[in-house]
């Protein structure tokens, strides 16, 4: 087993919210070849005819209101383009249709297609070049934020593709309720930015098991004592509150919030984790988005293992009922560990129901039941992708000033 | 080893409005959130109309009295099953204690004095 397998002691998955892959890193296959991003001849359609294609005009606060439409309806315009023959084939063809219907205005529905330049995103870009950027990580679900996240914790949406609160089927279990139910007993715990902000995961486990949950502070801190549990799950700041220590800017980079905050927070997730050398040497730090908030992306979407739920075509809302067969947009997904090489670029394809798969897999091993989509689902501690390969561990890592 | 300057935040350009109309994901929250809320026990419900809820910081104050009510009901919960069972005799005492308190301030701590009654019916 490789030194990094071997000394891996702690999970981290920092959740962030609706941003494509092509918006965030699309500008780096200009560096690096390998990294499935903007190229020349991609575009999409408007509603005069004309092709619009990706520039490099995107700001951090602005230019996406109203929050682009990323509900059930929506994404299936964005990635067929508004075709519902049978045998229709997944073209990223309507974007700019859909970002049309919200505001009338042809000029507006052109900014679904910017992206970010390198030098835009210092955080995320550095990390996507310095350690495994993800070129097939794919929502789990062509919707919006809540059914997704439920693939995140359950490795299912229980058959839901909307935002409503939805019922833990049995027999699922969270991955938090595995790890502190296995033998031996295993830490995990989901740290909300703060009270104000909150968490999505209120219902069903905030509700039942305020043990599992901690605040942004408390992780900083967990972090800096070498406390961190085995598995955790950090939420950004979803709103722009006051608190009593001053006014608190929205983190989660959720359209129309502001990016550079959530460059910010990444970056200090980072640095709590690196400060701490034990820590650092025993963490793999996972940076994902949740979906792709409505925002242009150029890869279709791949078929997947169905699960055992089917969304009928009332609940989709387009006519046509959905079996977990498709996987949503694909977003960005970047792996940090000192024991990557620099440069790491995946092409195998993931989901958010990998990260239950994984974190069950490396720290219980065999368990069950769960359902037919995480079964199937990619681990992403993988040595022989190149995720902690290597034999010795890094120390030219970035370090970031902030 | 390199170092990566990450440009400080611009707080004149960093848009802080929590005047900003709530996302779709705020309303979401807000709405499950309120789903927890109605299962709490009454004493711990915030009493603010949450289809009122219309810009963030609206939606940060509710958010921020249900998820600190749920931590508070748990570990009242929690005190409450560890603590020796008490004797009827004090609990007598205590009511009375408490009326009397309330007819001494009939107006103070609203919902303090609606905790002691809605909270064996929720």
């Amino acid at each position: 087993m490789p030194p990094g397998l071997d000394n891996l002691k702690h999970i981290v998955v920092l959740m962030m919210e609706n941003r494509s892959f092509d918006h965030m890193l699309g500008s780096l296959t200009a560096v690096n070849a390998n990294i499935d991003g903007i190229t020349p001849g991609l575009s999409n359609p408007d509603t005069n005819g004309n092709a619009v294609s990706p520039q490099p005009k995107a700001e951090y606060q602005s230019q996406l209101q109203p929050d682009p439409d990323h509900h059930f309806p929506a994404v299936d315009l964005q990635i067929f383009g508004g075709s519902t023959a049978p045998n229709r084939q997944a073209n990223m063809q309507g974007f700019v249709k859909s970002f049309f219907n919200q505001q009338q205005d042809v000029g507006h529905s052109q900014n679904i297609m910017y992206y970010f330049t390198q030098n835009q995103l210092p955080v995320l870009t550095t990390l996507a070049t310095e350690f495994a950027v993800f070129n097939r990580w794919f929502a789990s679900i062509p919707g919006p934020t809540v059914c997704n996240r439920a693939f995140a914790h359950y490795g299912t949406s229980f058959g839901r593709v909307d935002m409503n609160p939805f019922e833990i089927l049995e027999p699922f279990k969270s991955v938090y309720e595995r790890l502190i139910n296995a033998t031996p007993k295993h830490t995990a715990k989901i740290y909300y930015y703060d009270t104000t902000s909150s968490t999505i995961e209120v219902v069903n486990l905030l509700q039942n098991q305020p043990e599992l949950f901690g605040t942004y502070q408390q992780f900083l801190q967990d972090c800096a004592s070498g406390n961190l549990p085995d598995y955790s799950f950090v939420e950004p700041n979803y709103s722009d509150h006051a608190t009593s220590s001053g006014e608190q800017i929205a983190s989660d980079q959720h359209p129309d919030h502001n990016v550079q905050a959530g460059e910010l927070f990444v970056a200090s997730v980072y640095n709590a984790i690196k400060q701490n050398a034990d820590l650092w040497a025993s963490t793999a730090l996972l940076i994902v988005y949740d979906e792709h908030g409505g925002i242009y992306d150029h890869v279709p979407p791949p078929s997947c293992t169905p699960d055992q739920f089917t969304a009928s075509a009332n609940d989709t809302g387009t006519g046509m009922p959905f079996a977990f067969d498709r996987l949503g947009v694909r977003v960005p997904a970047i792996l940090v560990s000192p024991w990557i090489p620099s440069g790491t670029v995946v092409n195998t394809v993931f989901d958010h129901a990998s990260i239950p798969a994984t974190v069950t897999e490396y720290f219980i091993g065999d368990f069950s039941p769960r359902s037919p989509r995480e079964t199937s689902a990619n681990l992403f501690i993988d040595p022989s992708q190149n995720l902690l390969s290597l034999g010795e561990i890094r120390t030219d890592c970035p370090d970031f000033s902030t | 080893m390199t170092v990566i300057q990450v440009p400080a935040l611009d707080l004149k350009q960093s848009g802080y409005d929590p005047n900003r109309p709530i996302s779709s994901l705020l309303k979401t929250q807000v709405e499950h959130l309120h789903v927890a809320e109605k299962r709490l026990p009454a004493r711990y419900h915030s009493e603010i109309y949450v289809n009122a809820i219309r810009t963030e910081g609206e939606a940060a104050n509710y958010i921020r009295a249900v998820t600190e009510a749920i931590h508070a009901a748990h570990k009242e919960a929690a005190a409450q099953r560890t603590a020796p069972a008490r004797k009827r005799g004090i609990e007598i005492a205590a009511v009375a204690d408490e009326r009397s308190r309330r007819q001494r301030k009939p107006h103070a701590v609203k919902k303090k004095g609606k905790s002691a009654k809605g909270g064996g019916r929720a």
